[in-house]
């Protein structure tokens, strides 16, 4: 059972109030090591050049959406099997779907408890200790 | 002009949308006012000024105490991040939003004042995501119909008496448990 405090997440949402909330809830759950960038594009160049175990990404963001960070990071050896968790709204079915296309490990309906959370991120990882 | 559109200009050219509880409307068309009455719940309108694309949400959270990862925080936030995307989507630049904000009123006297603490919660998320207000009107006894022209940004506010507003403001339906409804069965 892979322990919350060895995994590295970088959180990936242009609101700064969903960013505060995801790392508020990987914190509650036990994560130690969780980054955040505003948009694909910045969070792209922070795993380059520093990997992380897991991302939390949103879709809609400027610049770079969550579907093309998603699309870049498989096409990236170093970093292609980092696990990676859409954050999708209620509608976005057709978005949920492309992103499994494109090898998403989960992803996560907007507004979710910290148990959901937690869920999901077990479903990758298994359970958390 | 838009070929097969009136005139905006024309007085038989306004389209009334009406934003109820939940809901979030934007649009580019200066004919359009948006409509909405409310009591403790909160409408934010956000508008582009420079692309004259705006749009209104109306929404009422849950009274937790306003705690950073409470249930308040996690609709509201939702709430706003759909209409900040539809906007964004239709070409919105998010740093030249601006916001004015409406309702959150206490009807009726009681412990618990979930008018505010929803005011509170638009406040900081606009003040944290730097979408300033450039107006805002929120508090007191009086339920509110607001009118809302999105391209030109002009607000009309009437206050109503609680006894003379419409059954669902006296009594706003309260929004449901964050859930993994929804979903699609993939994994």
């Amino acid at each position: 059972m892979p322990s919350a405090s060895s995994i590295s997440v970088l959180v990936v949402d242009d609101q700064l109030t969903m960013r505060a909330l995801v790392r508020n809830g990987l914190q509650q759950i036990g994560f130690r090591d969780t980054r955040e960038a505003a948009d694909g594009e910045e969070a792209l160049k922070l795993v380059v050049a520093k990997p992380v175990n897991l991302i939390i990404s949103d879709f809609n963001m400027p610049k770079m959406d969550g579907l093309a960070l998603l699309r870049a990071v498989r096409a990236h050896p170093p970093i292609s099997k980092t696990a990676f968790i859409m954050l999708t709204g209620r509608a976005d079915r057709e978005l949920v779907q492309r992103a499994v296309q494109f090898g998403v490990n989960n992803y996560l309906v907007k507004p979710f408890t910290v148990q959901v959370l937690r869920e999901k991120i077990e479903q990758v990882f298994g359970q958390l200790t | 002009m838009i070929p097969g559109r009136p005139e905006p200009t024309t007085p038989e050219y306004t389209r009334k949308v009406h934003v109820t509880q939940g809901e979030q409307h934007v649009t580019d068309d200066p004919g359009v006012v948006m409509t909405t009455v409310l009591g403790s719940c909160i409408a934010a309108c956000i508008r582009d000024p420079q692309a004259g694309i705006g749009g209104m949400n109306h929404f009422l959270l849950p009274d937790d105490g306003g705690g950073r990862g409470g249930d308040s925080v996690r609709f509201g936030a939702y709430a706003m991040e759909l209409l900040i995307n539809d906007l964004l989507k239709q070409g919105a630049r998010r740093d030249r939003l601006e916001a004015k904000i409406f309702g959150g009123g206490k009807l009726f006297d009681g412990l618990s004042d979930v008018g505010a603490s929803n005011a509170e919660f638009a406040e900081r998320f606009l003040r944290d995501e730097g979408i300033p207000i450039v107006s805002s009107s929120t508090g007191g006894p009086s339920a509110r119909r607001v009118e809302f022209w999105p391209v030109s940004g002009r607000v009309r506010q009437r206050l109503v008496a609680v006894e003379q507003a419409p059954q669902e403001v006296r009594r706003p339906a309260t929004p449901p448990p964050a859930s993994s409804s929804g979903e699609l069965e993939l994994f």
